[in-house]
């Protein structure tokens, strides 16, 4: 079976984490829940990928994180959430770009059909 | 859902206790327990929950790099393994706990007896009896002495707490840490108890002025309201100890340590204005109570001297502000 590679995704794991955040703030699970409904299961990110990202970049100004209590009613538990932030939108735009120039670049050397490809012997 | 901890505990095993890594402890675990609780929700058995969990939890290493902790974590293996620690499992701590008690009976009895001992004399010596009475005494003070000594046979089977570095593993010391936070109502009761029966103890000898009986009598009265008081105080105040020396097994190279340092108790030091007003303030109780018990044994006036400690008490608010450094709020 064909899986994602790991040293392209991690380029853009902090693209997907500002893409949810772009919909409003949210916390470590529930990410990591959309990106794996959102790539229709394809892609399930690790929680220490997560937090290592999380941690990267909120360094990198680009979320901020605040801790509330989800649910009131609840058990009082609070929880680390996150938004993002100005630069954070500039830095996901930017990514945007930088994918779809590569994306064009990778494109042109990708075959429709690699299954019917063969060596020819000439 | 304790698996999930012990296995995020062994992950975290050997990694230096700073905040950064605490934070992503914590943050690691809200996120497992989170979706541990979303798959035991749609039906899934609590194991099949905690093998994809762990199974989809990453690597640490990851996180080491990106944290900045790579040398850290590779000195807090080298320490490891240069001092390998030894690890205390449930059991032994429940162990230590019942032990720690039983340490804390005699250790509180032991300094009682020696206090009320002195009680022998003063309460034979009403009934003209005064020999014996100095005989009796040094019955309690060997009962008292021989219960210190046992005491401190009752917790040889631990020494090795003291000369190898140990470790608690998260579970144990939540344990520890709900045990400590239960026993400290109890605690608070035994300090309490025992502060106001040892403020209170010249109590009697005033109303016993006050009705001219035998002035002796208020004598055996302070030690035994002392007495009492100093093992409650002692009692709890050790049994107390023990669960934060347990807690205080884990340093800063192990994880779990963080109970101790998490909570800290509010402290109230007071500064001094140089070593010398230090020692005075320090001196200051113990002076008073040797004055006391000077002045009474050789007046036998017990009935008059407890005054010392109500003059004391007064004097005790000047000394204390007068060698407080000026800065002090």
């Amino acid at each position: 079976m064909v899986q994602i590679s790991s040293d392209i995704i991690r380029g853009y794991n902090d693209t997907m984490i500002l893409n949810i955040l772009m919909k409003g703030p949210s916390y470590g699970y529930q990410i990591s829940k959309e990106i794996k409904t959102i790539s229709d299961e394809k892609y399930v990110i690790k929680e220490t990928t997560l937090y290592s990202a999380f941690t990267r970049i909120e360094k990198n100004g680009y979320i901020e994180s605040f801790v509330a209590n989800p649910d009131p009613e609840g058990n009082g538990k609070k929880r680390t959430y996150y938004r993002i932030t100005e630069a954070g939108l500039e830095y996901y735009k930017s990514k945007c770009e930088e994918w779809e120039l590569t994306k064009e670049v990778v494109e042109k050397f990708i075959e429709e059909n690699p299954d019917s490809l063969t060596l020819d012997d000439n | 859902m304790e698996t999930i901890k012990g296995y995020l505990e062994a992950m975290f095993a050997g990694m230096p206790n700073t905040p950064e890594v605490r934070k992503a402890k914590s943050e690691l675990l809200q996120m497992m327990e989170d979706k541990y609780n979303e798959l035991i929700e749609e039906g899934a058995s609590e194991n099949s929950a905690v093998g994809t969990v762990i199974s989809e939890f990453g690597n640490l290493d990851e996180l080491a790099d990106d944290l900045g902790l790579k040398k850290e974590v590779e000195e807090a293996h080298g320490k490891e393994s240069e001092t390998p620690r030894r690890h205390i499992t449930l059991d032994e701590v429940k162990d230590f706990i019942i032990n720690r008690r039983k340490k804390a009976l005699f250790l509180a009895l032991g300094v009682m007896l020696c206090i009320i001992s002195v009680t022998a004399p003063i309460m034979l010596d009403i009934f003209g009896a005064g020999d014996l009475g100095a005989a009796l005494m040094f019955v309690f003070v060997g009962a008292g002495v021989g219960s210190l000594i046992y005491c401190g046979f009752v917790d040889s089977n631990w020494k090795f707490m003291k000369n190898s570095p140990c470790q608690i593993d998260m579970n144990t010391a939540k344990y520890v840490e709900e045990a400590r936070n239960s026993f400290e109502a109890v605690r608070a009761i035994c300090i309490t108890l025992g502060t106001v029966l040892c403020v209170i103890c010249w109590v009697p000898c005033i109303i016993i002025d006050y009705y001219k009986v035998n002035e002796n009598l208020g004598g055996v009265l302070i030690f035994l309201l002392v007495g009492i008081g100093v093992f409650l105080i002692v009692y709890s105040n050790t049994i107390a100890s023990g669960y934060d020396k347990l807690l205080e097994l884990n340093d800063k190279t192990t994880f779990s340590g963080t109970y101790v340092d998490s909570s800290p108790k509010p402290v109230n030091v007071i500064k001094y204005k140089n070593k010398t007003a230090e020692t005075i303030v320090a001196l200051y109780w113990p002076t008073v109570t040797c004055l006391y018990l000077i002045l009474s044994f050789l007046t036998f006036q017990w009935g008059i001297t407890w005054i010392i400690w109500v003059i004391a008490g007064v004097a005790h608010k000047a000394v204390v502000i007068n060698c407080q450094a000026d800065d002090y709020e």
